[in-house]
Formats: structure tokens, sequence, C-alpha cells
């Protein structure tokens, strides 16, 4: 095949769309469709661009190959240069690992490179895992990729990173089957699994290696209706229960584990009718339907969290404030008073923990532990009366239970949220005007900063302005009045220390008062 | 036979009707999947009533506090820093 490499990706002499294999230096990295997954780049030639996940290391020089996955037939073989480095190309990570791509070109540790000593451990989990959730009430199975490997070769697939499992749910409504996965994570958590949720239907399950490692597996919930199975996250296909039930047994690197009654159903239903032909690039094409149904069901429980995700692997998550922001200062004078403040999304945890400072107890809540972990650390050790804890506005039972907690503090009690409201969707900005009069009652106040034009700093860190209109319906709609609004020009930084001030130039921040009425 | 005129009037109604037809479809879209998100709020909703509110209402008042730190462990996502304040308080 003709190939002509550059900084930027490959173009391709190829008039035919299969998956190939990328290797540098004899190591497969990735691999990606010749058609569907490039650009025409005219006279019949196709554009290929590196993956941005793979951008940070390609500066020196390497040995491509492309390799035909199907017929492991050479299509190309050449000493590259990329970059201005003069050293090889090593895809590692820090500690030596070698990395590759996953089929969504996520930089992972992929099971190819990794021996038998090293798949063990995750074995291991994958049993741990079973054991919890067959004592938690369910008959659970290998799913996705786990179970394509085991059926099709016997082995975890090379170019996979992670395993999964499934079960059936018992019940046949959605919203049951939800509950059961509530009371499914309640046993597990009795068990002593962390747990962290995805969607009403799905979550990962957090095992412990025998070096004390955590190691995370997906559990995808399902269930059947009028002849449907919807499994977490891509399947909705004509199905029976006898292909589910009773379970039968496939091996796995030599190891035993349960799957469905008839697993090449549940696998055609899952990659479609070539799913015994490998393809490391697979893309699954979930039909809208089906994305529609499992959407409305049972997402909506991690709006924004990806993003953070992102911003935090991309190194783009660190606080840019550097001190307490004006708002939490303004938010302490105008209430002297306040026995107990209540900082909803609270980040980093600068602004609770100031205000811990000032004798006011204290609380942060947030989505994102990981921001506010360093000041939950310093607050413990300086004994400040300063507490956080993980919330999510996007799931009704954390916003109810912290309600509930918090409205047991003692008063005059205060909530403030510094670009919330204009951070999350429409379910999160119900839930923080709930979570506000839990918290406030009758007589407390909730103060407000919220973006109302875009400008740099507030795209930076993904706030989305929303119309001071908008937000007066809002805090109507919930049984509030607004007290106060203040129109405020932005300085450079919109998490800067020096924050807002009332100088010239158009307004882009308001700030607000919000009490209930009685 | 018709003429261009009325043709052109005929085409310019059936226009009208189909972008009339695809922004209800759309709204309807919209709607069907409002209903289905309540879902999630039902589920949610049952499990507060029966894992919170009703054992609340059956046990002595201290235990509340109790009662809520639980259930609220029990459907947090991993706690690590919790674990952080229990060492250095320990």
């Amino acid at each position: 095949m003709d190939v002509e490499v550059d900084d930027k990706g490959l173009t391709l002499a190829d008039g035919t769309d299969r998956a190939l294999d990328v290797l540098f230096d004899g190591r497969r990295i990735f691999s990606f469709w010749s058609g569907r997954d490039t650009r025409s780049a005219g006279l019949g030639r196709r554009r290929f661009a590196w993956p941005p996940a793979l951008h940070r290391f390609l500066d020196g020089q390497t040995e491509l190959q492309l390799i035909d996955h199907l017929t492991g037939a050479e299509e190309f073989r050449a000493r590259v240069q990329l970059g201005t480095g003069t050293d090889p190309i090593v895809v590692q990570d820090p500690q030596g690992n070698p990395l590759g791509l996953d089929k969504s070109m996520r930089l992972t540790r992929l099971f190819e490179s990794r021996s038998e000593e090293h798949l063990a451990p995750l074995l291991d989990a994958v049993g741990t895992a079973l054991a919890a959730l067959e004592q938690a009430g369910v008959r659970p199975f290998l799913a996705y990729g786990t179970l394509l490997g085991a059926v099709r070769e016997g082995h975890l697939i090379g170019h996979d990173s992670d395993a999964d499992l499934a079960y059936v749910s018992r019940h046949d409504h959605p919203a049951d089957a939800m509950r059961e996965s509530f009371e499914l994570q309640r046993a597990l958590r009795r068990q002593g699994f962390p747990i962290s949720r995805y969607s009403g239907l799905a979550f990962k399950i957090i095992v412990r290696e025998s070096d004390g490692s955590p190691r995370g597996l997906d559990v995808f919930g399902g269930f059947m209706r009028e002849g449907t199975l919807y499994l977490m996250g891509e399947v909705g296909a004509p199905f029976q229960l006898d292909w589910i039930e009773p379970r039968s047994r496939v091996v796995l690197e030599g190891r035993e584990f349960p799957a469905p009654a008839v697993p090449a159903r549940l696998l055609e239903a899952m990659y479609g009718p070539t799913w015994e032909v490998p393809d490391p690039a697979y893309k699954f094409e979930t039909p809208l339907s089906t994305q529609r149904r499992l959407t409305g069901w049972f997402r909506g429980t991690r709006v924004g969290l990806d993003n953070m995700w992102n911003r935090v692997r991309a190194g783009t998550a660190v606080a840019n404030r550097t001190q307490v922001s004006t708002f939490a200062q303004w938010v302490r004078a105008q209430e002297p008073e306040a026995a107990c403040v209540v900082d909803i999304g609270c980040g980093d945890g600068r602004d609770t923990t100031w205000m811990a400072r000032q004798g006011v107890e204290a609380w942060g809540v947030d989505y994102f532990p990981r921001s506010f972990r360093a000041a939950a650390r310093r607050a413990a050790a300086q004994d400040l009366p300063c507490h956080f804890d993980w919330m999510n506005l996007c799931e009704l039972r954390s916003v109810l239970v912290t309600g509930a907690l918090l409205a047991r503090r003692p008063g005059p009690r205060v909530a403030m949220a510094r670009h919330v409201l204009d951070a999350t969707d429409a379910t999160g900005r119900d839930s923080l005007l709930r979570l506000a009069r839990m918290v406030t009652g009758p007589s407390g106040r909730l103060y407000l900063q919220t973006q109302t034009v875009a400008t740099r700093p507030s795209r930076a860190l993904g706030v989305r302005p929303v119309a001071p209109a908008a937000v007066e319906k809002l805090v109507a709609a919930r049984g509030g009045r607004v007290v106060e609004r203040h129109d405020l020009t932005e300085d450079t930084d919109a998490g800067s220390a020096t924050g807002p001030g009332e100088g010239p130039g158009p307004s882009t921040l308001t700030r607000w008062v919000i009490a209930w009425n009685r | 036979m018709e003429s261009v005129k009325s043709l052109g009037r005929r085409w310019g109604r059936q226009l009208r009707a189909n972008a009339a037809l695809a922004s209800r479809v759309s709204a309807l879209e919209d709607e069907v999947h409002e209903c289905r998100q309540l879902n999630l709020r039902l589920a949610e909703l049952c499990d507060v009533m029966m894992e919170l509110l009703v054992p609340m209402a059956e046990r002595n008042p201290e235990r509340v506090d109790e009662l809520l730190a639980r259930y609220r462990d029990e459907i947090s996502d991993p706690r690590p820093w919790a674990e952080d304040e229990r060492r250095t308080d320990g």
C-alpha cells in the first residue's frame, strides 16, 4: 500500500475499508478502519490524523508498520521521523508499562501487553465481583468484550483493556430495575465494596487486588420487556429469557466463569451478526431508538463528570484560584450571624475552608471528590469546623439525604453556590434550589453567582451562561423570590481571586440573594 | 391541466405541512424523553421512601442521624477523603 507519513497523520492510497493495526517498532499501538475512520484527501487517497491521545509521544523515530488485522498481511513498513526528536518513540506510562489505544482511542494498558502473571489479579477480581453480585441477589455473567474473548478464543481480547460484567433483572419495568440496582449497590457496599454509579442501571464495583491496588469492573444491568432485552449500555434487541437463563459456563484464560445460556445470542445482540470476526477498532452502532430508550430511562446522573475527567487527564482541571473568592467574602459580609454555611459545588474547597476559618461551621459538597480531597485533608489536620462530602445534583437520592442531614445542623444556615447553576443541566438546577431550600429553611438565604454572558475564562471552565430571566423563572417555580440582584463586570479571569467588579464595560456575571416564600 | 401557479401553491402547502409535521415529531420526541426520565425520579423517590422515611418513622429520634448517614454512605461514590479524616482523627 502506498502510504505517506507526516507529523499530522497518514495518507493512504487504499480503496477498501478494513481494520489496520498500527505498529511502532514491532508493537501494536492502535487500530483503525481505512475507510470509516479516514477522510478523503483527493485522487482516491484517504487521510488519517494521529489520535489526540498519542500526540505527546510522537516526537522521535520509529519503524512504522501497517498490518491488515484479519489477514495478518503487512501493508506498509518504513522507518519514519516524527517531530524533531532523535530518540525512539516509546508509548508507555511513567512506570515504563507499555500503553496502547483501545477501541475508543483512549490511552490505556491493553491486555496484549500484559503477561499471564499480570492477568491473574484481574481474573481474581472478576471472580470476586461475580461472587459479590451473586451474594447480593442477582445472577451475573461475563459480558461485552470479556464474554466475546472467552467465547471466541478462550482468552481476554488483546486489544481490550478491562473486564465487563452484566446481569438481567427479574423485573420488567425500568423503574423497578433501577430500584433493584440501588438495592444491589447497598448490598455490595455492606460487603465492603466501593461503588461508583454511572446511571440508574450501571455502576462500577471497585475490587482490591492482592497488592491492595483498586480495580474497577463495570457492571451493566439489563431487563426484559415485551420480548426485548435492554442491557446497558448498548443493547436493545428481540430476545428470549431462556437465552440468558439457566446460565452456562465459559472458560477464560483457563478459568471457568458464568455466561448466558446461549452466549452467541447475546454476542449477536451486542456486536451484530459479524461478532465472530475480530475487529480491534469496533464501534457500536446502537440504533437511535435503543439509545433514546436507554438514555431516557437510565442516564443523566453524570452530567459534566466526563468533562471533569477529561480536564483532569489533560492537566487543565487545576484550580487557577490562589485564594478565597470575592464571592465568598461578599456572602460572609452579608451574613455575619450565620452559624452554618453550605458551599454547594465547592470544587477545590477554598471558599469552604475560608468560611471555617471565620469560625463558621462550613460544609462543602461536590460530585468530584478529587477536587476537594486536599482541602479535606488540610481541614482535618488543622481541626477546622469544616466538612466535605460527595453529593450529586443529578441524583435525587443524594440531594434529599444531603438536604436532610444538613437541615439538622445548627442555624441560622446559609447556602452558597458559585458557578454551579450555570455548570449543570435542568435537573441539576432544580436540585440545587431544592437542596438550598431544604438546608436554609424558611429563614435562611441562598447566594448564587452565575455567568450571564460567555467569556473566555467561563468557556475554559465549562460554564454555560444562563439568562437572568431564566434564573428568576426557576427561583419562582421553586417557591423562592429574588431579594437582591447585582449585575457585575468580569475581570480577566473568572476564577481569579480578584473576581468581578462593578467597573465600566458590559455585565457578564450576576450575583443573587434568594429567600423562600413562607 | 393544472396551472404552474396552482402547482406551486400546492407544493408550497405541502412543504409547509411537512415542516409542521417535522416540528411536531421533534416536540413529541422531547415529550417522550421527558416521560421516560420520570422512571429514574420514581425509582429514586421510592428508594428514599422505603429505605429512609419508613425506617425513620419507626425509630427513635436519636438514631435519625445515624440512619441518614448510613443511607448517604451507601449511595455515595467512593469516599477516600473520609478515610483520610478517620486516619487523621485516629
